[in-house]
């Protein structure tokens, strides 16, 4: 089954990190060949992006939060004696001096609208995209933890469909400034003329909304993509839309292929019904790969790391994905659908598309302990080449956002035990003779810009600067 | 001086086409326009670690300037800090490959949240392993704040006063709230930070609610090095009370010494030593390898100068259109929202008679731009620079580029091995320290800063 006789597409192949010691391998600090806890240093960083570029992945993919993990017991206790996201640094930071090291490899990075302005926001990724020369993508997250809300000047977490509602406003003025802000031609720079810019060519884009007012043009010239590659990972209904109208590359988390594939056909086809292609979405799930060059010793790899998981770590994380304090819950307990305001898709996805497991509190401990709440695949080069096929034709998903047990170990060990099989069987995408953009790295030749069925396309058209073009709140089919 | 410290040699520049020296985008020399480029900004921080820079300063604004003539279109079309990158997302690709040059950026605390910009700088810290320093701003364009949820800017006194809380909320995260030995990373027993360690600020002021814990662990600096520019009263009563490097702004020496004086006095008003702040004031310098070397590059630069540029930039800086004003009619006194220091250095300058005119602010006899130029071969600049940190009191310069790096890489060559036969610049230390013990000789805030009784607190005796 490993070779089929249709030609399959690349993959998508990206690092999944955080600018943490732990992730989402609860407790994996401890093992004596993590590195991670290096993360305050650009040594770390810098390697793992050279790593990762050698390896043939397509880009970075760098999560963030802005407050403490402190659902679990109601205080951040256990998420800081574990390293369980916490302490965190910001990863925008960290993008330039990857940059800098590297030609080909993409940096898809996660910032909230809900404590930036759009209008700063715009400049940091019209920078990083002129810094890596095309390179960068913004996961667009609208936040979700309350400790976060509470240090940032609200009282409490805006209303989860409200926070998206917002968003949408956000990245609306965000199109505006990147694709119609400044024509193409407006950077001059004729020495003799002593014209940088051409006034007439930027433009003030007058966006005058229900949460944002900005009147003026962009601070910055256009960068190779102007908009950077826009990901998203929300899984709720309004988070859905969301991401069919926007997104050009979803995030789906989950255990499950076919559940996976419902969310897949369903937002494609939401976002078709919005007037995009079908094919202008790729969709990524989260995959842990634990490799080696037999199944065996992979196996034997696997019960070490599993010696190093915390229970205590991976209910930390479990309760601030969810919002349920589950020390409050014995280990042999089932878990409940409990309607909170905090990512329900998680207990969604759980409790529902897994029916055919009974899940308890002990073990969804265990079973995070090594990659998460997302599959993990142990084995040798054709046996997680295989599964990694299977998974990404079960779920319709192209391509993966690889988490790691240790860093930069399990990069590495995917690199050497993993990559290679891969690249036989054709799917990883051969790098291009000169780098290219990210946008035309995922999405294909020609397209360094948005596509022009994107909503953001519109925007270049100067008569839809002004007046303000609103996209309504769809219902949710 | 009280004692012979090194003179601080800092580089001063922008994200931008333009900073500083207008219209001189258009010499073949200048490289200016390559600030989108990331080898540009590598390029030119191995170039003054090399050339035996303390640090690089890169300024910033956050909107158009768009006072001149009512629009930004002059601006725009000068390229006169027009377009504008973000410095800030410049640092790590410096910091990898330097071990020694201090960085320094321009962030204003009307348009960010104490909470996140508290993790900004420490998360920089730790990359630069504590070579990083905090410009503070309030900002003072008005074409920011219509941008960014304010129908103008808040009051100049005002931005001041929620400055001032603003510090002290990052203070209790940089300082307080994290004990020294809070991260344990102890693999036996399984415990990376203890939590016992960690303290929520509780944080509850008139601006700021910010109950938790920094996000953070503790960087080489926790602090870092606080540097300020504010030249009104109100600016210098601020810099007086948190400053631990002050840009001093003006062409001229005696203006200088009076900003130096009014926020010395300040410092010790707030109880802080009186040497307890350094001073650098902008400077331009045009060198060779002898003075007509030197002259004859002044005459090719000025020829590049953009007088147009300059009016742009002063008009945006002052918050008067000086797009109609007669080059020689003197400069009043108007009372605006906008850099109120700039305008009174040239509408009140006890030494003359007569208030300055445009065409004497724009271009000093000496040379161009908004601050002092020294011409010259190695000597005749030495000696210049000399005599003028004695006239103005002041520790060092910020060295603004006419070509860049063409500037730095010039005076590094020239000037330097003469600024160090008079045993003028600190020799490079063996191993790289952080840039408050590269400036100030001591590593944390010292115990007359006002951030300092958030570490007393921090390791004070714990109750068992």
């Amino acid at each position: 089954m490993s070779h089929s006789e249709k030609p399959r597409a690349p993959l998508i192949l990206n690092g999944f990190g955080m600018n943490v010691v732990g992730h989402v391998s609860a407790g994996l600090w401890r093992h004596p060949r993590d590195q991670a806890h290096r993360y305050t240093t650009l040594g770390y960083w810098v390697e793992l992006a050279r790593l990762l570029e050698r390896g043939g992945f397509d880009g970075m993919f760098l999560a963030d939060a802005v407050g403490h993990l402190d659902v679990y017991g109601g205080n951040a206790d256990a998420s800081l004696r574990t390293a369980a996201q916490s302490p965190v640094n910001d990863p925008l930071l960290l993008v330039s001096a990857m940059a800098a090291a590297t030609e080909h490899l993409g940096f898809g990075i996660t910032v909230s609208t809900t404590y930036e302005q759009p209008y700063l926001l715009a400049r940091k990724f019209t920078t990083l995209d002129h810094l890596t020369n095309g390179r960068i993508a913004w996961n667009v997250v609208t936040s979700m933890l309350e400790s976060a809300a509470r240090n940032l000047g609200l009282g409490q977490q805006i209303n989860h469909d409200e926070r998206y509602d917002r968003a949408q406003e956000f990245l609306e003025v965000t199109y505006k400034l990147w694709e119609g802000s400044w024509e193409e031609g407006a950077v001059v720079r004729d020495r003799e003329r002593g014209v940088y810019t051409d006034p007439s060519k930027v433009h003030p884009i007058r966006h005058k909304g229900r949460w944002y007012d900005v009147p003026g043009a962009h601070l910055s010239e256009p960068s190779p993509q102007r908009t950077p590659v826009i990901y998203q990972a929300g899984t709720s209904p309004r988070g859905k839309l969301f991401a069919a109208l926007n997104a050009e590359v979803i995030f789906l988390g989950g255990t499950n292929p076919a559940a996976i594939r419902r969310s897949v056909e369903a937002i494609r086809a939401q976002a078709v019904a919005l007037g995009r292609a079908p094919d202008a979405i790729k969709f990524i799930t989260a995959v842990s790969v634990v490799a080696a060059a037999t199944d065996a010793q992979a196996e034997e790899k696997y019960r070490d790391y599993l010696s190093y998981t915390s229970t205590e770590a991976a209910l930390a994380l479990f309760s601030a994905w969810t919002g349920v304090d589950w020390s409050a819950y014995p280990a042999d307990h089932p878990l409940e659908y409990i309607e909170t305001n905090a990512s329900r898709s998680i207990l969604a996805a759980l409790s529902q598309v897994d029916a055919g497991r009974r899940w308890t509190v002990g073990g969804i401990a265990e079973y995070i302990g090594v990659g998460g709440i997302h599959p993990t695949l142990v084995g040798g080069p054709a046996k997680v080449a295989d599964a990694l096929e299977a998974l990404a034709e079960g779920a319709g998903v192209d391509g993966f956002n690889l988490a790691y047990a240790i860093s930069p170990g399990s990069f590495e060990e995917f690199v050497e035990f993993v990559v290679p099989e891969l690249r036989a069987r054709g799917r990883i995408k051969p790098r291009a003779y000169k780098p290219v953009t990210l946008r035309e790295r995922l999405l294909g030749d020609g397209l360094a810009r948005l596509r022009d069925d994107h909503p953001g396309a519109a925007f270049r058209s100067l008569s839809q600067l002004s007046p303000a073009l609103s996209f309504e709140p769809t219902p949710v089919p | 001086m009280p004692e012979h410290r090194p003179l601080i040699l800092n580089a001063f520049t922008m994200s931008a086409a333009s900073h500083l020296n207008y219209g001189l985008w258009r010499h073949p020399d200048d490289s200016s326009w390559r600030y989108n480029e990331l080898d540009h900004w590598t390029g030119l921080a191995r170039t003054l670690e090399e050339g035996g820079f303390d640090s690089l300063f890169i300024a910033d604004a956050l909107g158009q300037l768009d006072t001149h003539g009512g629009s930004a279109d002059a601006s725009l079309r000068t390229g006169t800090q027009s377009p504008l990158s973000d410095p800030l997302l410049l640092v790590s690709a410096m910091a990898a490959v330097t071990q020694h040059l201090g960085i320094g950026v321009t962030v204003s605390t009307t348009y960010e949240h104490p909470y996140l910009l508290a993790r900004k700088f420490t998360t920089l810290d730790h990359l630069s392993n504590g070579r990083i320093g905090w410009n503070i701003v309030t900002s003072q364009l008005d074409s920011a704040a219509r941008n960014l949820g304010l129908e103008a800017q808040l009051p100049h006194d005002e931005r001041y006063e929620r400055a001032d809380e603003f510090l002290d909320v990052v203070y209790k995260l940089w300082e307080r709230s994290w004990d020294d030995d809070a991260v344990l990373r102890d693999r036996e027993r399984g415990i990376y930070t203890e939590p016992s360690r960690v303290h929520p600020i509780g944080h509850s002021g008139r601006w700021y609610t910010v109950p938790g814990a920094h996000l953070s662990e503790p960087s080489p600096q926790r602090t870092p090095v606080l540097f300020q520019a504010g030249g009104s009263p109100r600016g210098q009563r601020f810099a007086g009370q948190h400053a631990e490097l002050v840009f001093v702004a003006g062409a001229n020496a005696a203006g200088i010494r009076r900003s130096v004086d009014a926020i010395k006095a300040f410092a010790v008003e707030a109880g802080r030593a009186p040497d307890a702040i350094r001073f650098v004031a902008p400077v331009a310098v045009v060198t060779g390898a002898d003075d007509a070397a030197a002259e004859a590059k002044l005459a090719e630069y000025r020829r590049h100068y953009d007088a147009e540029g300059a009016i742009v930039h002063y008009s945006a800086s002052t918050g008067i259109d000086f797009s109609a004003h007669d080059l020689d009619a003197p400069i009043r006194h108007q009372e605006t929202n906008a850099n109120r220091s700039l305008l009174s250095n040239l509408t009140n300058d006890p030494t003359r008679a007569t208030p300055w005119t445009l065409r004497e602010a724009l271009a000093p006899a000496q040379g161009f731009g908004r601050h002092k130029t020294l011409v010259g071969g190695p000597v005749a600049v030495a000696d210049a620079l000399q005599l003028w940190l004695r006239d103005t009191g002041t520790d060092g310069i910020n060295l603004s580029a006419v070509v860049n790096p063409g500037s730095f890489t010039e005076f590094a060559q020239f000037v330097v091995p003469e600024l160090r036969r008079r045993g003028l610049l600190a020799p490079r230390p063996a191993t790289p320290r952080t840039l408050r013990e590269r400036l100030f000789g001591h590593a944390g805030l010292p115990a007359d800063h006002p951030g300092h009784r958030h570490a007393v607190a921090r390791t004070a005796p714990r109750h068992p």
